[in-house]
């Protein structure tokens, strides 16, 4: 086979226990600007990550290529990263879970779809874009964006697990302009049957979301009650989840130390990481080769559990949740495969009525400077409506949100019933919080 | 490499339909990273890469494609999937390639692959063990890491052109998380350049770099919470110049401009900004982060002034959106590596010398905050709307800089804050960051003197500015 020679190699030199993992994509992806196609792009890669344990430590290399001379060069990396490790981290190549779930990801239709049809939805899209509003002055762009990979792992122990995976992903942004006030909108949707694409709806979501910020102005800088859009709730959950990892819990920085089966949000919040669900994001099995499993995460604003890949649920003596992230590095991260925050019952304008005045805040950004994980402080520039009396009424110009995770997520008096699904792997609905501080004028 | 006849041939096969330019971005890396954390080596990890980026283009058209497979067969497949886009007539026959030599501005004495691990380490301690020796029980996780990556490119393109570059640069950054009963909060360090590792040993301190992010850690936690609302607000040298690359420098990129996206577009020779604000992009800084020889479409790279005085002059320029613009690419086309189609970007982007001091600065504020470092931020370049968060901030009373804030971030419109700066120092520094765009993360300088805003919007939990 193939690796032979590494794993040969690799025994032969002193790596106990070795494994190699390959992942083959394929991605085509075009765009539109005024009815022709700007970019247009088809790309195949391979990415091989071998590890490997060399005198009780691990040791790694990434490559886009395994060629003849690579067996040589992959094991004299692994010895030459695992020499150098002063810490006493237990690590494993694993040797393999008693069952694992069939995971179906692949709609082998979809490659067959002609790239003809691929563009025609496209000039639709970038049609009816331009249709929905007299205040849309510019398509920025409509796009089209196709991947497939395959993961297989292979491993000393005898392992070999291997998923397949496709999607598509078909996108649009709008510049809206009145009065000299210019807004731009975006809108995605993603799935692996191309059938289910509705050009109508989405061209009609990315117009109302550029010309729907028109006309606003800076509300007072000010503590309001709000509504928190999906998208925004998705951002700031899967920063405040992060904490349950177990890694950062051992090493004393994480808002979650000493927390577990105590209150961490309002009881109104109940959520699960579901690998196992029929989404796109479906996964049987994590990066060291764990399988997968739904687990909730936080029920009823109680924390359930902590995050685990094989070295730190080694060091809590506990088993691997199957979380665990192989990066091309000695150590192993960790992360979750698809967040649900629980649905709840009431539609999006019944939480405005209930907040009856307040703010409706739509979009953050900037979370990389604005949000600092460690301490759950944030202040992000953000996008949103003025609540009066139940209803939304103008739009907000250059404010920022500002608050703390903790505070935020136990602050949730409702939640409604409009979970959206995101590219990250995530799905959440809108909620209300008791209390959010707006900077504005 | 890939050899002239070879890619002569793929050159012509890209062009057999009526591309009326074609491309060839070869690219072999290799990176090495080792991981320090509470001063034990946690992690040591090897990259290496190497692929081919084919791009085609006709009129305003760009076809682009990228793989790892090398062989003959490989780069023909591609370029016959590729040129499938267009059915034209050829255009162009590719007969011979002639290198074009580029000045090497970021000569490395002793090249970082023949740095043992070792060394590489106990740089990086030299940094812990100074956060180690602060021996403050707030101080809970530390780590240091010290990366390099050595990249050899070559393009060949339907010009007969053909151009190649090797670079290596490395980064030394310190992370330091403290907690108390009050809560938990970071500090970060990261300096790099395009030098040999003497640049670590001699040109900096690494003891007194890792000190810092421990100290700016120590001294956030015990900060108040940011006031919030319309301030006039002073801007520290180097790191501060996240303000103009976001508000400023990537509505200045030929990609958004060429489209009439940018709030900047069609605005040259107009005054976009104060009058004593210059601003520049430079790519030709010996030794700098963000500086290149050559850039991704062979083009070497420049010195763009792009605001002289207040007024709109030059933009970063890419040859496919320079097309767009009837103007040739300034040098300013990169990307993160083969498998991004390259696109105009930053280099070392800055606000140049002003006639003011610090002092000054400080002096002339009467209530107000002082941003002295910023851990990023974003801008939509169409609307020029931008956020940048700031990692270490002061309130400046009665022209005295007093106690420090925590969790501001200041948002604005580019082209309103353009104008409201009223103040610009002499003390330009850089900071060293990593741009992510539409053609990938790469290495870019932001920089700035200090400078004062006469009013922007600051986000933060502090309520109002007493």
């Amino acid at each position: 086979m193939k690796y032979d020679k590494f794993f040969a190699l690799a025994k032969e030199r002193g790596i106990t226990d070795a494994e190699i993992s390959i992942s083959t994509s394929y991605s085509l992806s075009f765009s539109l600007f005024h009815g022709e196609i700007d970019n247009y792009e088809t790309n195949t890669s391979s990415t091989y990550m071998a590890r490997g344990i060399y005198k009780g430590k691990m040791g790694a290399i990434v490559s886009d290529v395994y060629d003849k001379n690579s067996a040589e060069l992959f094991v004299n990396t692994i010895i030459n990263n695992a020499s150098v490790i002063e810490n006493n981290d237990p690590v494993f190549i694993y040797k393999g879970s008693p069952k694992y779930k069939k995971i179906n990801t692949f709609n082998k239709d979809l490659s067959k779809i002609s790239i003809n049809e691929k563009l025609n939805k496209l000039y639709e899209l970038e049609k009816k874009i331009k249709e929905a509003d007299p205040r849309i002055v510019e398509v920025q762009v409509v796009g089209f964006e196709e991947s497939s990979s395959s993961n297989t792992i292979l491993n000393s122990h005898g392992l070999k697990l291997t998923q397949k995976n496709n999607n598509y992903f078909i996108y649009g942004g709008a510049v809206a302009s009145e009065n000299g006030q210019v807004k731009t909108g975006f809108d995605f949707f993603f799935e692996n049957d191309f059938n289910k694409i509705n050009v109508d709806e989405l061209a009609k979501s990315i117009a109302k979301d550029a010309y729907s910020k028109l006309g606003g102005y800076q509300c007072d800088s000010s503590t309001y009650k709000a509504v928190l859009s999906q998208d925004v709730v998705s951002s700031l959950l899967s920063a405040y989840i992060n904490n349950a990892i177990a890694e950062d819990v051992q090493k004393n920085s994480s808002l979650f130390i000493g927390k577990l089966n105590q209150k961490v949000a309002s009881r109104k919040v109940t959520v699960e990481d579901k690998p196992l669900a029929r989404t796109l994001f479906a996964r049987g099995f994590d990066d060291e080769g764990v399988a997968t499993k739904n687990l909730p995460i936080i029920k009823n604003g109680i924390l359930q559990t902590y995050l685990y890949n094989l070295t730190t649920a080694a060091k809590d003596g506990v088993e691997s949740t199957g979380h665990g992230v192989v990066g091309g590095g000695s150590k192993v991260f960790t992360s979750t495969w698809y967040l649900e925050m629980k649905a709840g019952k009431k539609s999006l304008e019944e939480l405005f009525k209930e907040v009856d005045n307040g703010v409706y805040i739509t979009e953050v950004q900037g979370l990389h400077a604005g949000l600092n994980p460690r301490s759950g402080n944030f202040s992000l520039q953000s996008t949103g409506f003025m609540i009066e009396n139940g209803k939304v009424t103008h739009g907000l110009d250059i404010i920022t949100v500002n608050g703390n995770l903790v505070d935020l997520f136990n602050n949730i008096t409702e939640v409604g019933n409009d979970s959206k699904e995101f590219i990250s792997g995530m799905k959440c609905p809108s909620v209300i919080v008791k209390k959010i501080a707006v900077s504005g004028k | 490499m890939i050899s002239k006849k070879l890619a002569i041939e793929v050159l012509n096969e890209m062009l057999a339909t009526g591309g009326d330019y074609a491309e060839i971005f070869y690219e072999n890396s290799n990176s090495s990273t080792v991981t320090v954390e509470n001063n034990k080596v946690s992690s040591s990890s090897t990259s290496v890469s190497c692929g081919v980026g084919l791009r085609i283009l006709k009129e305003n058209r760009s076809v682009y494609g990228y793989t790892s497979d090398l062989t003959k067969k490989g780069l023909m497949d591609l370029a016959k999937s590729l040129n499938k886009s267009f059915n034209s007539e050829r255009i162009l026959t590719v007969t011979s390639l002639t290198k074009i030599k580029g000045k090497n501005r970021n000569v490395i004495n002793k090249s970082y692959d023949d740095i043992p691990l070792e060394e590489k380490i106990a740089l990086v301690k030299e940094g812990t063990n100074e956060i180690e020796s602060i021996k403050d029980p707030r101080i809970v996780r530390y780590i240091g890491n010290f990366g390099n990556n050595h990249r050899r490119v070559a393009i060949y393109n339907s010009k007969g052109k053909w151009f190649s570059r090797e670079t290596e640069f490395a980064r030394i950054v310190y992370q330091v998380i403290v907690a108390d009963e009050n809560g938990m909060e970071t500090g970060f360090e990261g300096p790099g350049c395009q030098m040999d590792i003497s640049f670590f040993k001699n040109k900096i301190n690494v003891r007194k770099t890792a000190r810092k992010a421990a100290e700016t850690a120590l001294m956030m936690l015990t900060a108040k919470e940011c006031p919030s609302g319309k301030m006039p607000v002073v801007i520290g040298n180097g790191w501060g110049g996240v303000l103009f690359h976001e508000a400023c420098g990537h509505p200045l990129e030929a990609s958004a401009v060429s489209k009439g996206l940018s709030c900047f577009a069609g605005k040259e020779g107009e005054m976009i900004a104060s009058p004593i604000v210059t601003a520049v992009d430079d790519s030709t800084i010996d030794n700098e982060w963000g500086s290149i020889d050559i850039d991704d479409e062979g083009n070497p790279g420049e010195k763009r002034v792009l605001i002289k005085n207040g007024k709109l002059v030059n933009f970063m320029i890419d040859d496919f959106n320079g097309r767009r613009m009837n103007r040739k690419g300034n040098g300013a086309c990169r990307r993160q590596n083969y498998k991004y189609c390259p696109t105009s970007r930053m280099s070392n982007t800055y606000i140049d010398n002003g006639k003011s001091t610090p002092e000054e600065i400080i002096k002339a504020t009467k209530l107000g905050l002082y941003a002295v470092s910023f851990a990023g931020g974003s801008v939509d370049p169409t609307t020029g709307e931008f956020n940048f968060g700031c990692s270490e901030a002061y309130i400046i009373r009665d022209g005295k800089v007093c106690e420090p804030v925590k969790g501001a971030t200041l948002i604005g419109r580019g082209e309103e804050i353009l104008k409201k700066i009223d103040m610009v120092a002499n003390d330009l520094a850089f900071g060293q960051g990593m741009c992510g765009a539409a053609s990938g993360s790469i290495r870019t300088n932001v920089g700035q003197p200090t400078l004062r805003i006469s009013e922007i919007t600051v986000g933060g939990r502090g309520g109002e500015l007493k």
